[in-house]
């Protein structure tokens, strides 16, 4: 027998406690039922995924670098035609060395610095259209979930507007304006918004009519706030979760767009320029590396996000919260 | 005191509302309703699932629009378009408590928001002091603790977020409250917490209740006059003890002889009626709703009528 | 006595949740006999759903038996592990009917292949015999015009009928013992009373032992021979219905009866208990009741009281039985009760 136990057994055979306990009713109330918290809970999840956390390392570390790279020591300039003083002639398609890290293109630019510069590019117009999706995206979602006059409408001009496939809009556009770096993101941010919508509206519909909002509208709660306070807490989670596919989305259009001939003009360099300038010389052996260098990049960029928002939207969904 | 003298808070006329189906013709939740309820008196709605009692709560909070008829608050009409000035005072003097206390509550805010929502869009607060105060006055009066504003909803058991439901209500001070199930979700051991919360702020606030529900014993122990609803058409109304007493029309019958008792003795002997509606041949007499005895009101034709005039005696 | 069909002893069921383990059964008994009706009463989170879906080895995966045992036809079915050893017993030997009857229905199915599949699998019926008894057996639970019900899908059917086809589905399982899961709290009053009717009926023609668990005592009223009170994970009492609601002993038996409105007083406060039931992931030293308790003896907050019986058939866990104890008068209402009884048995 346990001492704790002959402790106990020695209590009852004490008298007293066989007397009433003060009973106190706040002590009742007070219990705290539980000290789940959602975003803890989340973040607590989340942290758990190594994988993910190693990749958001990764994406943090290359923002950074993309960023702060032309200010570095020794950096070539990703346009300048580098020429061999002895002969005059250009260098072209010049293995990968000391000097140019990961060679030179056929017209002899340092692919190094053209593939930073690229993705710097290429990640900057992911991030302006990204937050044009989630301001537009998220206004014109919310307000078409939750005001039911106009869901009719907005739902035939939805039906109408996705019916033109995206491809001849951005084609149409990009013909229109005259390829740049602001006519992809203008093109880009015509049609990205309209999938954001959808879905926005899509979870506001599924959650509108809970009993809390309609509590909300007993009190007088404008509509304003209903769908600040009430509906858009909700769905954080799987929106950052929309931004994080959407990224590694606006990528593939605009290497899809510079791949036909339609995106940026060639002396910008991005991602999809680069992929198509290597795709040209993929038939030798000798130059496949001006192909796979930007291809790696775009691979490890477009899977981390989607690994990134995956991983976000299991730890955020209150089902695993255990 | 007759009930002529009894200073009416709500009257509802005719009432009919209706809900797109997906048929041409829509469909009649509610259907020609009309009833009163007195100031500071609980009065019980009682149906059962889509019998319409929860709609006629919404029309009167102004959720559900009405096809017909009017619903009267003091003596004003406030359901169709009126104008903003009424809207804002409706909102104010009209309250409802929710079903579900665990849908009811908006997860993502703290109670301080939720009990204090109300008083945002009415302005109804000096400054945030003053505000806070209020919140803390609200909560106590429904046996919380202040402390609690600063958490989050799923921190508490259902009772407590009934209670912090009920809170929300009561900041706005109003003078009617539409209890729609307010306990029926809730544990056993959890539901005289809250009725006996509700008779204490009517005793304390002469609030009147319109209360709904579909169990008779909790609604006979809480009400003071009961209408019952079947498909959208009051079939009964009396008060408490009268309608339990000598209930007319068989909906109603059948309605109090299933009521569960928890006496083994009496319940196991008990004998369920069950309602054919096809018992009222309406076919050329059609069904008037018709004040039988003083303040006891039944719909009926003129033979059904006969008969329970003969049964009244 | 005969001896019991299912026996637990000292079942412990806990479950994993975000991290923490959660005790949701703690060392809870119970015999059921041959041909009774047990009626399984508690609040939501008392246990009671678990402490009976641990038979059918129907536990959610983050679940498990951790201690006792569940001994039935010889076997400890506590000590299962694999699917297979639990097919032999769930819905052959014991089988279950929930609140919501949509989740026991194939949607994409008439109602008459999955009855008739149930009694081609567990009564070993084939083709046209099959079908018949089938037919037959919608209207022993009350289907008006089987044969035409009997071609028809779950969504064709009201919510009252469609719980009358999954307890259709279990007479065709022909177990020894049905368990029912708060069948009608989702129905309606007047159809509650109808299925209680058919439970009570089918129970009486099949000889079945029927498990009812609810949080509503006036159901158990109706259907209960035999009542065990469960809160926070254990059994707090039993006995004969007739002693539990008219010679009730516990404290929280005596706040459940007398906190229900049909026994209230119209204009007194009823009798209610503050606070809520305790935090299962936290040890519970004594009585779990008693810090809801006003009249809760210091040794409740210390030990956890043993069974005390009351009578052959009647037992109860509180230290007031002791006879160390003070004495303890129960609520008016519950008073009430019995006087009422009394004066019954009386005339």
């Amino acid at each position: 027998m346990s001492q704790k136990e002959q402790q106990v057994i020695q209590a009852i055979e004490d008298e007293a406690l066989f007397t009433f306990a003060e009973y106190d009713p706040e002590a009742a109330e007070r219990v705290g039922y539980s000290d789940y918290s959602y975003w803890g809970s989340t973040l607590k999840i989340f942290l758990k995924n190594k994988t993910a956390i190693f990749l958001l390392a990764l994406m943090a570390s290359l923002i950074l670098f993309t960023t702060i790279q032309p200010y570095l020591p020794n950096q070539k300039s990703p346009t300048k035609i580098h020429v061999d003083p002895a002969t005059g002639h250009p260098l072209r398609n010049q293995k990968p060395s000391n000097e140019y890290w990961f060679g030179t293109n056929v017209i002899g630019q340092d692919l190094w610095a053209r593939i930073w510069s690229g993705t710097r590019t290429s990640l900057l117009i992911a991030i302006i259209v990204g937050i044009w999706e989630v301001g537009f995206g998220i206004f014109i979602g919310a307000v078409w979930g939750y005001v039911r006059q106009i869901d009719a409408f907005m739902t035939e001009a939805y039906n109408v507007i996705n019916n033109v496939p995206t491809t001849i809009l951005l084609m149409l556009l990009a013909y229109i304006l005259r390829p740049s770096f602001r006519t992809m993101v203008i093109a880009m941010c015509a049609t990205g918004w309209l999938g954001m919508a959808r879905f926005v509206r899509n979870q506001i519909v599924i959650i509108r009519d809970r009993e809390y909002n309609l509590a909300s509208r007993c009190l007088g709660t404008p509509t304003s706030r209903i769908i600040t306070k009430n509906l858009l807490p909700y769905l954080v989670s799987v929106i950052v979760m929309r931004i994080a596919l959407s990224i590694p989305g606006t990528i593939g259009w605009e290497v899809f767009l510079t791949y036909i001939g339609l995106g940026l003009p060639i002396d910008t360099p991005s991602l999809g320029n680069l992929l198509n300038e290597g795709r040209q010389v993929m038939m030798a052996p000798a130059l496949r590396y001006q192909l796979v260098f930007p291809a790696v990049v775009l691979s490890v960029i477009t899977i981390s996000f989607y690994v990134l928002g995956n991983a976000f939207a299991d730890a955020s969904d209150p089902r695993n919260h255990y | 005191m007759t009930q002529n003298e009894r200073e009416v808070i709500i009257e509802i006329k005719n009432l009919r509302v209706e809900f797109k189906g997906k048929g041409r013709k829509p469909f009649r939740a509610v259907d020609d309703v009309s009833f009163e309820i007195y100031k500071g008196e609980t009065f019980g709605l009682v149906g059962e699932t889509g019998s319409g009692k929860t709609t006629i709560g919404r029309a009167i909070v102004r959720i559900n629009p009405t096809a017909a008829g009017e619903i009267l608050f003091k003596g004003r009409r406030i359901n169709g378009v009126i104008p903003k000035e009424l809207d804002r005072e409706v909102t104010r003097k009209i309250q409802m408590i929710f079903q579900d206390p665990m849908a009811s509550l908006n997860e993502r805010s703290k109670v301080d928001y939720i009990v204090s929502e109300g008083l945002y869009n009415i302005k109804g607060f000096k400054d945030e002091q003053d505000r806070m105060a209020k919140v803390s006055r609200a909560l106590l009066e429904v046996g919380l603790l202040p402390e609690f504003a600063s958490r989050f909803p799923h921190e508490f058991s259902g009772g407590q977020r009934q209670r912090i439901g009920v809170a929300r209500a009561l900041i706005m001070e109003p003078e009617f409250i539409i209890a729609d199930e307010p306990i029926s979700s809730l544990d056993v051991s959890i539901r005289a917490q809250v009725l006996n919360l509700l008779s204490d702020l009517q005793k304390t606030k002469g609030l009147t209740y319109l209360f709904i529900s579909h169990d008779l014993s909790v609604v006979r122990f809480i009400a003071d006059r009961i209408g019952v609803i079947h498909k959208g058409r009051l079939v009964e109304l009396a008060e408490t003890e009268e309608l339990f007493g000598r209930p007319f029309h068989p909906y109603t019958r059948a309605l109090l002889s299933a009521i569960p008792i928890p006496d083994p003795q009496i319940e196991k002997k008990k004998k369920v009626l069950v309602y054919d509606p096809t018992c009222h041949d309406y076919s050329k007499d059609k069904p008037k709703w018709v004040e039988i005895t003083p303040g006891h009101f039944v719909l009926a034709n003129e033979e059904e009528l006969r008969q329970y005039e003969a049964m009244a005696g | 006595m005969t001896e019991p069909i299912l026996s637990v002893r000292d079942l412990v069921v806990k479950f994993s949740l975000r991290g923490q383990i959660l005790t949701a059964i703690r060392e809870a008994s119970l015999d059921l006999y041959p041909a009774e009706t047990v009626a399984i009463v508690g609040e939501s989170g008392s246990g009671k759903s678990v402490f009976t879906k641990t038979w059918i080895g129907m536990l959610d995966a983050n679940g498990w038996a951790d201690s006792g045992s569940i001994l039935f036809e010889g076997r400890d079915i506590a000590k299962f592990t694999t699917e297979r050893e639990w097919l032999t017993i769930r819905g052959k030997k014991i089988a279950m009917v929930f609140q919501d009857p949509m989740t026991a229905l194939n949607p994409l199915r008439t109602v008459g292949m999955q009855i008739q599949e149930a009694l081609e699998l567990h009564q070993g019926m084939r083709g046209e015999q099959a079908k018949a008894r089938t037919i037959e057996i919608l209207a022993e639970v009350g289907i008006d015009m089987p044969d035409v019900r009997y071609h028809q899908y779950p969504h064709e059917f009201s919510g009252g009928m469609r719980q009358r086809v999954v307890i259709a589905i279990a007479v065709a399982c022909n177990p020894r013992i049905l368990i029912c899961d708060e069948p009608t709290t989702a129905l309606d009053v007047t159809i509650q009373a109808q299925i209680l009717e058919l439970i009570r009926s089918l129970q009486k023609k099949m000889g079945v032992t029927l498990v009812y668990i609810t949080h509503d005592l006036g159901v158990v009223a109706n259907v209960a021979d035999r009542v065990a009170v469960m809160y926070a994970g254990e059994i707090i009492e039993y006995g004969t219905v007739e002693e539990i609601f008219y010679d009730p002993r516990h404290p929280y038996t005596w706040a459940l009866l007398s906190s229900l409105p049909q026994l209230g007083i119209k204009g007194q406060p009823l009798y209610s208990i503050a606070g809520t039931p305790p935090n299962l992931f936290t040890d519970i030293p004594g009585d779990a009741f008693a810090p809801r308790n006003p009249k809760a003896l210091k040794l409740d907050f210390v030990k956890r009281p043993p069974f005390f019986q009351v009578s052959p058939t009647h037992y109860a866990k509180t230290w007031l039985l002791d006879p160390r104890a003070p004495k303890v008068e129960p609520p008016e209402t519950i008073k009430a009760l019995r006087a009422k009884h009394d004066e019954r048995y009386a005339l």
